[in-house]
């Protein structure tokens, strides 16, 4: 299976704090991938960077099966973006900026912008610069859905806007994505809302990719468990420990991954008993995760 | 019909999604030959990824619940009073697993579950 997005060995450096070392990212053709990460944690560079916007130390980038930077222009015809902050011209009214968009892609669909602006309720002939924040974030996607890119990398595109909003915005993508085989990148902190419609998983912390798994593998294999006891730390366990502590009384509480049904027996040892297999939500994992990321390792 | 879906459910929701037309069909709340929604209008609907709506229908079709047409959409299939008491008898299984799960958890013995489910029905009532 090709990848739509490819990045192996990606460095990044600006000043003396920030730093991307030796990414790698794998997005799968048609996957709807969630990119997740706290603020600041170089979701932003990361997608400017595979967007040919800056340019990497080291590393090797492929989108659409194309060099990024080498190819990027005939790339970006292929690609719908929508940044984080409003990035269309604030001068120009609704109409004009479809008409100014129009011209530069070969595949925009007009029939469907015009529905989709009717739709958002976007009036024709207001300046961007006028426009509402949620009415912005609405024709932001609109622009990157009419010209019916293969890939649609969304960087918080949902972010501060209102719930209406928000739903109008994702289920309009949505739509697009079941019409064509399309490969969506989104980046955001709302994690429940990725929960219900992203297939791939990647989590950032720190300019490092921390975990990239298929969405259920994550929310299945993230558990709590209540252990009675104080097994000795595992050396060879079929699931990995991400983080342990005492619980009140006797026992402790571990946190584990890519955890399943039959590995209770790994329990059944002397003075040790699995009490309780708590299930975790993407967002109560993802924080775990990082936790367990950013506390001493193990 | 699918208002209440779960995201942050551990059950898959694509599995949550055919749960809940097999309940429907063994229920009667769905006629043979009813259409379901398309993928794209579920998937829009319920915010949820086009793929997931695929498998539920490619699950229920295996399962002899529904048939997809090509281009035409998908239909809910005759399915015969024993196996839509099957089903029932499934579902019903299902919850009480769930309620056996919730009592231990909270630590409701059975004898005290069982006075408890009498009660509700209303069997041991004065």
């Amino acid at each position: 299976m090709t990848n739509a997005i490819e990045i192996q060995r990606l460095c990044y450096r600006t000043g003396r704090t920030f730093e991307i070392k030796d990414l790698d990212l794998h997005v799968p053709q048609g996957a709807i991938y969630g990119f997740l990460g706290p603020n600041g944690c170089g979701k932003t560079t990361t997608i400017r960077l595979m967007l040919g916007l800056l340019r990497p130390l080291a590393g090797r980038m492929t989108l659409l099966g194309s060099a990024v930077p080498r190819d990027v222009a005939s790339i970006l015809a292929r690609v719908g973006f929508v940044p984080e902050q409003p990035h269309l011209d604030p001068m120009l009214t609704v109409r004009e900026t479809l008409a100014f968009h129009a011209a530069f892609y070969p595949t925009w669909d007009r029939p469907w912008a015009e529905r989709l602006r009717v739709q958002f309720e976007l009036p024709d002939g207001q300046l961007f610069g006028r426009l509402s924040k949620g009415q912005k974030g609405k024709l932001m996607m609109l622009v990157a859905l009419a010209q019916r890119p293969e890939l649609l990398v969304l960087d918080e595109p949902t972010d501060g806007l209102d719930p209406v909003v928000r739903r109008d915005v994702l289920s309009a993508l949505l739509e697009y994505v079941s019409q064509r085989q399309a490969t969506v990148f989104i980046s955001s902190h709302l994690v429940h809302e990725l929960e219900r419609f992203c297939d791939w998983i990647g989590v950032m912390d720190d300019g490092r990719l921390i975990i990239e798994v298929p969405m259920e593998r994550l929310k299945n294999g993230i558990k709590r468990l209540r252990i009675g006891g104080t097994p000795a730390t595992p050396d060879n366990a079929p699931f990995v420990l991400l983080a342990r502590e005492p619980a009140n009384g006797t026992g402790e509480t571990w946190l584990v991954r890519e955890w399943e049904p039959h590995m209770a027996t790994y329990f059944d040892g002397p003075g040790v008993s699995l009490h309780e297999v708590i299930d975790l939500d993407l967002e109560e994992g993802f924080v775990e995760l990082l936790r367990s990321f950013r506390g001493p390792r193990a | 019909m699918f208002e209440h879906l779960n995201p942050r459910s551990p059950i898959p929701l694509y599995e949550q999604i055919a749960n809940r037309v097999r309940l429907a069909v063994a229920s009667g709340e769905l006629r043979p030959a009813a259409a379901l929604p398309s993928v794209r209008q579920l998937a829009t609907e319920l915010r949820v990824n086009p793929a997931t709506v695929v498998q539920a229908y490619r699950d229920l079709e295996g399962e002899g619940f529904v048939e997809m047409r090509q281009g035409a959409g998908t239909f809910v299939r005759e399915v015969a009073p024993q196996a839509r008491a099957r089903e029932r008898a499934r579902q019903a299984a299902a919850l009480v697993r769930e309620l056996l799960a919730q009592a231990a958890r909270l630590g409701v013995s059975r004898q005290e579950l069982q006075a408890a489910v009498a009660e509700e029905i209303g069997v041991g009532a004065p």
